[in-house]
């Protein structure tokens, strides 16, 4: 049932990105790519990895030897009344006379030396050993989260530099799930990098390496876990990254839905669709579940059966061992191995080499776990450089300055743009706004004048000819400048849920209250918002809700008036305004407005009347511009009809029945 | 900037129990499945019984060539060890190795020591804050055994997880779109993606703590004190394990309300860094046009840092908490070392003894901190627990019990002394008496914020009222059933949604079951068939995240042609021209007089050319509905409110 939910979750963006399934673009060469391209991320926190592994290899020279002190003292000394070499009866604060100079401890020596060992061993625990563990697993967590967080933030970063383009493929859930959890497999980078391989892989071969100088057939039979081990990784790998991909990918399809349904309740509630968007939550929940069941159970086969191979292989050293000690034969590295008192097989030397494998087993066991969670680990991160990767479709020329103040005019000179390969939305526009003018921008709808307005803000690039600002290519701009210039109320007004006084002040959070009132008068929004509850700091819903439209679209306006730029644009700042706060918002932002370029878009020919200039188009061309006396005056002419449909000759009503 | 939809802090121990009372009855359906668990799990504590005897036979009767008396053997090894009498030592290896092998593919062990021992488990990399860490939560699955068994409990645990998980998940998200409208002005897309993805999953391990680590850890218990007694006739090691028990209890009790509260915090953090880019992600168009990238950036580094620090805060106290039962472990463990040395000084006992007992308390002192640290294990689990419950208990839209459904409306809607008072106080609509008839259209008209639209959320009872009634030909809708009022109605609303899915499935909508013909019909009716077909794949094309690849003129004809092809006898438009063109907009009010004739219409709308064409028009003015009446009777009084709104825009176009 998987499929279905799935492929429909996939974007065709992330498909053509590299899907686990076909093609598999992940090998176990760019695993080991991917892993290695976070290793940047460390820079930003190496003074702090290198003070905790500082810290640990510190603590661990100072306490090994008194552990092993400790056993020694305890094993030997107390269990079987051996003396105390003077050192450690020193460090008990024992009378070395009593501990050291005799040949066997006496039974009251024995219980003094027991007892003075537990506290010196509680108190290194208690004051050392707890306290360390402690403050170092929370200093590690701390460095951990902060490369996570470094990395979290770069994505964040792209993902808001986007283009709308990218914006309308791609599902907000995905991006939540990219953010949250595939970055946070950042965290175990050290792990899988550095400490894991360094760590067992040196273990495994030191086990390898003792066991051979006793006898290099037993080392030779376990090490034969390998090549089958290696195959089976082979085999496994891959079908572990696409079982990855596709748990990944379809939790993320998971988010996404739940987060498009609830951003659609109302309609949702009021076609009744809820049955609907259940089955297709549940559908999709079932199909995540699906797919991470199928790569954990994968995994858990997988470890399952390298358990079971370095097992067989580790029984055979046992027998061949079993047998070496059976027959006393002598060691292999005699030469070597006699200085520690071995040459032959003894039942202390089947036990010390037994322990060798033990160790060299487990540790071969730990690689291959951290193997099968890197390929998770590199899918994440895959899934998170797949954006990182994508270049934003606006930036900054390598040389882009910043716009000088505004002065005299905005011009647009022969542009053409399509959202997609040949279908233009505009073709061939060319106009100059003029400072201290005010431009009205008129058409049916669906004719491109939010799109015009977009190419100012540098939202999209055109695709032939140019904006110019003082004569200044926009592409030279800095976007940063740009778009400090230019302030814009949204066709449909976007407000956050946060205090009516903070959404005033988004673009500009420095403005004081004083400057967020005037702006609210500017946009007719006073009177209302200090009836609120709480005034400026009533908090808004969720979008903004709490409001009625009509309200909201003034605080958007009021936002934009509080930017206070030269340059402004009303994106049908009045569709939702009755009449008299129409004429009253206008008639503010004229006076606010005196110097500044605004660009008026509207269908209420009303508030067009008094603007310097209309531009009028229809389907991405600008067909007339001029006052509106010219271009009614014109017979015929696009502006002329526009107004005639607005204000119909006579109402022909029907009777009400 | 905020946490809506707030848990309940600090709840207390006995409302903790509660809340796993609840948790645990979630497992009802599937209580045999959970049954074959439990069994499954009692079953792995015994193979480790097994582990220690073929290396004690390698090396006492192969090495040291002792000779085998089965007797010696405890009942369910004494078969293998009858096959070794008199066997040559090439016999005892084979035997017991094969038998080492057979625990190998079978238990997954060959030998007692954690290195000869697997266990199965899937568990992968999480990162270090609460929304991740419960990615292993959600897919649990975990056997004390490997080898065929632990596989296969690993399978069957895995799949029990998933089926609890998915349908708890469910429940919690069908509750979430059963709340009523306005409680959706308060909640967060983020925070609920949040609970849904990553609150419920704590019930699976709420219940599997609660449900298992009784029964095996006593059972643990029993097993090594049997094994010792056994072996050296002593149950003292049994009994300090007990001891310990409550120790260890108490040692972290004080440590739960604490854990909870953290884990609360750090689950709050997470949702609302996952809410703010929520909000980010879905309004981009205004953060890139609005400049605000910086903003944003700043915004979501400090939500995030701030959940991070609410995971460390968390770990802290677990940390504290762990520090505190290392300080209870210790001096029991002193003893033991005390206790046990004098028994070898006195020599009672061996050095090797020693070792062992020291391996056998090791494991009993683990049960006894798996089965004393329960409550405190769960607490993090409580906190996810306590926001999932909090939202399945708000009070939905559920009908009330005999709501009768409605017969179609055909006669018109009454508002009877409406009130409406929003949950903030504000009084949003004040004594409506009206009535609107099916056959006619009916504007609604006044300024903004007037209540236009709270008025018209009453009637397909998106709202209801604080005081008065609605009345569908004199029918209450209050008692009646939800899905009869609603399926009566169609709504356009302000503000338009649509869904990323193509132009067809966003129109049907309206009636999942209309045929092709009837949704162009519909969109041809509201003027969208045309710009439809001019799409590259025409009614197939994909509309983009919210609809974002239309024009918002093109947005409001797709919602209208979806409100149309209902055809349900209620219609009603918000605005439903704000964004339209003129020419466009005077179609439209064709083919909306036209749907009057059989239907109810109701158009709230500011432009005078679309109100002149309703045959009654209702005037609202802060919450009370000033005058009524046609067109031309409202126009006739001079000092009309009505008079004056016309005439402000007339004056404005002329
Ligand atoms: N992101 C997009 N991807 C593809 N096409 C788009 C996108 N945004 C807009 N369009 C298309 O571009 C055309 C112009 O849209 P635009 O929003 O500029 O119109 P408009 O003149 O502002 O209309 P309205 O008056 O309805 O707001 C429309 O046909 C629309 O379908
Ligand atoms: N969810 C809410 N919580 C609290 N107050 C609200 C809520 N929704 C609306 N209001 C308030 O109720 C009043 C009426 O709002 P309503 O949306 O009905 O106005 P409207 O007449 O539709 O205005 P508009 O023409 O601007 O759409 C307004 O003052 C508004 O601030
Ligand atoms: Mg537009
Ligand atoms: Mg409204």
């Amino acid at each position: 049932m998987a499929s279905p939910t799935r492929t429909e979750a996939l974007s065709d963006e992330l498909r053509r990105l590299g899907s686990g399934s076909e093609g598999d673009r992940l090998s176990f060469r760019l695993v080991v790519a991917v892993l290695l391209r976070c290793l940047p991320l460390l820079r930003g926190v190496r003074r702090h990895l290198l003070a905790f592994f500082g810290i640990v290899l510190l603590l661990f020279a100072a306490i090994l030897p008194l552990v092993a002190m400790g056993f020694d003292i305890f094993w030997t000394g107390v269990l079987q009344g051996s003396p105390l070499p003077e050192i450690q009866a020193r460090l008990l604060l024992l009378d070395p006379a009593l501990v050291s100079g005799v040949d066997v401890l006496s039974e009251a020596a024995r219980r003094s030396v027991r007892d003075h060992a537990l506290v010196a061993a509680a108190v290194v625990l208690l004051a050392v050993a707890l306290p360390a563990a402690g403050a170092l697993t929370y200093y590690y967590i701390w460095i951990t989260q902060r490369i996570n967080q470094e990395l979290r933030l770069q994505l964040h970063d792209r993902l808001q530099t986007l283009s709308l383009r990218f914006h309308a493929e791609t599902r907000v859930g995905d991006a939540i799930y990219r953010l949250h959890q595939d970055s946070a497999m950042v965290s175990d980078l050290i792990e899988a990098v550095f400490l894991t391989p360094v760590m067992h892989f040196g273990r495994h071969l030191i086990a390898a390496g003792v066991v051979f100088l006793f006898d290099p057939l037993a080392a030779l039979i376990f090490l034969l876990a390998w090549p089958p081990a290696l195959a089976l990784g082979y085999w496994m790998s891959r079908r572990l990254r696409i079982g990855f991909r596709a748990a990944r990918e379809t939790n993320a399809a998971l988010t996404a839905r739940i987060q498009e349904i609830l951003e659609g309740i109302k309609v949702v509630k009021a076609y009744g669709t809820e049955p609907a968007a259940q089955r297709s939550f549940e559908a999709h929940s079932r199909a995540a579940f699906d797919a991470a069941f199928g790569v954990r159970f994968l995994v858990c086969i997988f470890s399952v059966l390298v358990f079971g191979l370095v097992s067989v292989t580790t029984l055979a050293g046992y027998a061949r061992m079993l047998e070496m000690t059976r027959l006393a034969e002598p060691v292999f590295a005699v030469a070597l191995l006699i200085g520690f008192g071995f040459d032959r097989f003894t039942l202390g030397v089947f036990n010390l080499l037994k322990g060798e494998l033990g160790w060299g087993s487990g540790s071969f066991r730990i690689i291959y776990r951290m193997w099968a969670r890197a390929q998770d680990m590199a899918i994440g991160l895959d899934r998170v450089f797949e954006l990182l990767d994508l270049e934003p479709e606006v930036q900054d020329a390598p040389d882009a300055v910043d716009l000088p103040p505004f002065q005299r005019d905005v011009t647009f000179r022969g542009v053409h743009f399509g959202y997609g390969p040949d279908r233009p939305t505009l073709e061939d526009v060319g106009f100059t706004a003029r400072a201290g003018s005010l431009t009205a921008i008129v058409g049916p709808t669906g004719s491109g004048k939010s799109t015009l307005m977009s190419l100012l803000l540098r939202l999209f690039d055109p695709d032939a000819g140019s904006i110019e600002i003082d004569g200044l290519d926009l592409r030279a701009v800095s976007l940063a400048s740009l778009r400090s210039a230019v302030s814009i109320a949204l066709q449909e007004n976007v407000l956050f849920g946060a205090t009516v006084r903070e959404n005033i002040r988004y673009a500009a959070p420095t403005a004081s209250d004083a400057a967020v009132r005037e702006a609210a008068r500017v946009a007719a929004a006073d009177g209302f918002i200090q009836e609120l509850p709480d005034g400026y700091d009533t908090l808004l819903g969720e979008r903004g809700t709490k409001l009625s439209t009509g309200q909201r679209q003034r605080v958007s306006i009021a936002r934009a008036v509080l930017k206070d730029t030269p340059i402004l644009i009303l994106d049908e700042p009045t569709a939702s305004l009755d009449a008299e706060t129409e004429l009253r918002v206008l008639r503010n932002l004229r006076a606010w407005g005196r110097d500044r370029a605004i660009f008026l878009v509207t269908h209420r020919l009303s508030s067009v009347r008094q603007a310097d200039r209309i531009l009028v188009f229809h389907e991405g061309r600008l067909v007339e511009q001029g006052s509106h006396e010219t271009l009614l005056e014109r017979p015929g002419g696009a502006y002329r009809s526009l107004v005639h449909a607005e204000a119909p000759p006579a109402p022909q009503r029907m009777a009400a029945p | 900037m905020r946490e809506t939809f707030e848990a309940r802090h600090d709840v207390s121990q006995r409302e903790v129990l509660r809340i796993f009372g609840r948790a645990i009855r979630f497992v009802a359906p599937f209580r045999g499945r959970f049954a074959v668990k439990a069994l499954l799990t009692v079953v792995s504590l015994f193979p480790p019984l097994l582990l220690p005897w073929p290396i004690k036979m390698q090396i006492d009767h192969l090495l040291e060539g002792h000779p085998v008396i089965p007797g010696d053997y405890p009942g369910f090894i004494r078969p293998l060890a009858e096959q070794l009498v008199g066997a040559s030592p090439a016999e005892i290896l084979l035997w017991t190795l094969g038998f080492q092998l057979l625990l190998v593919f079978t238990i997954g062990a060959m030998g007692s020591t954690s290195s000869e021992r697997d266990q199965a488990d899937a568990r992968l990399s999480a990162g270090r804050d609460t929304a991740t860490t419960t990615e292993n939560d959600l897919n649990y699955g975990h056997s004390r055994a490997s080898g065929l068994l632990g596989l296969f409990e690993f399978r069957w645990t895995l799949r029990l997880t998933h089926l609890l998980n998915h349908h708890y998940r469910s429940r919690l998200f069908e509750r979430i779109h059963a709340l009523p409208m306005t409680a959706f002005d308060d909640e967060r897309i983020g925070d609920a993606i949040y609970r849904v993805m990553y609150d419920a999953p704590a019930i699976t391990q709420v219940v599997y703590r609660l449900l298992l680590i009784p029964l095996y850890s006593p059972l643990g218990i029993l097993l090594v004190t049997w094994t010792l007694d056994v072996a050296y006739g002593t149950r003292l090691l049994g009994w300090v394990a007990l001891a310990l028990l409550p120790l260890v209890g108490l040692a972290t009790f004080p440590f739960a309300a604490l854990i909870r509260r953290r884990g609360e915090e750090s689950r709050m953090a997470g949702a609302t860094t996952a809410s703010t880019v929520e909000e980010g992600m879905s309004n981009v168009l205004a953060v890139q046009s609005l400049g605000a990238n910086e903003r944003e950036r700043q915004r979501f580094d400090r939500d995030s840092a701030h959940s991070f620090g609410r995971f460390r805060r968390y770990i802290a106290a677990w940390i504290f908490a762990i520090a505190c039962l290392a300080a209870v472990g210790l001096p029991v463990i002193l003893w033991l070392a005390r206790y046990g040395s004098d028994l070898v000084i006195a020599g009672t006992l061996t050095t090797g003894d020693f070792a062992l007992m020291i391996a056998y308390f090791v494991q009993l002192a683990t049960y006894a901190f798996i089965l004393g640290t329960l409550w405190i294990r769960l607490q993090g689990n409580a906190a996810g627990l306590n926001r999932v419950f909090f939202l399945m208990d708000l009070p939905g839209e559920e009908d009330a019990p005999g709501a009768q459904p409605l017969p179609a409306v055909a006669r018109g809607v009454r508002f009877e002394g409406v009130d409406f008072d929003y949950e903030d106080g504000t009084a949003a609509l004040r004594s409506i008496d009206v009535k609107v008839p099916v056959g006619a259209m009916t504007a609604l008209v006044g300024s903004a914020g007037a209540g236009k639209t709270t008025l018209a959320y009453l009637v397909p009872r998106f709202l209801s009222p604080t005081r008065g009634r609605v009345l569908f030909d004199e029918r209450d809708v209050a008692g009646a059933s939800l899905a009869s009022v609603r399926s009566q109605v169609a709504f356009v609303f302000q503000e338009q949604h649509l869904f990323d899915t193509s132009v067809e499935e966003n129109i049907r909508v309206g009636r999942p079951d209309a045929t092709q013909a009837e949704v162009h019909r519909a969109a041809r009716a509201a003027g969208a068939d045309e710009f439809i077909r001019a799409l590259p794949d025409g009614y197939a094309t994909r509309l983009g995240r919210a609809g974002g690849k239309l024009s918002v003129g093109q947005k409001q004809r797709l919602a209208i042609a979806r409100a149309l092809v209902r055809e349900a006898p209620i219609l009603i438009l918000d605005e439903p021209t704000s964004a339209l063109d003129p020419d466009t907009e005077r179609r439209l009010l064709v083919t909306l007089r036209e749907a009057a004739r059989t239907r109810l219409v109701l158009v709230i709308a500011h432009r005078l050319s679309t109100v002149r064409q309703a045959d009654q028009i209702l005037f609202l003015q802060d919450g009370r509905v000033l005058e009524r009446g046609s067109h031309d009777a409202l126009m006739a009084d001079p000092d009309g409110a009505y008079r004056r709104f016309v005439e402000l825009q007339t004056r404005g176009a002329a």
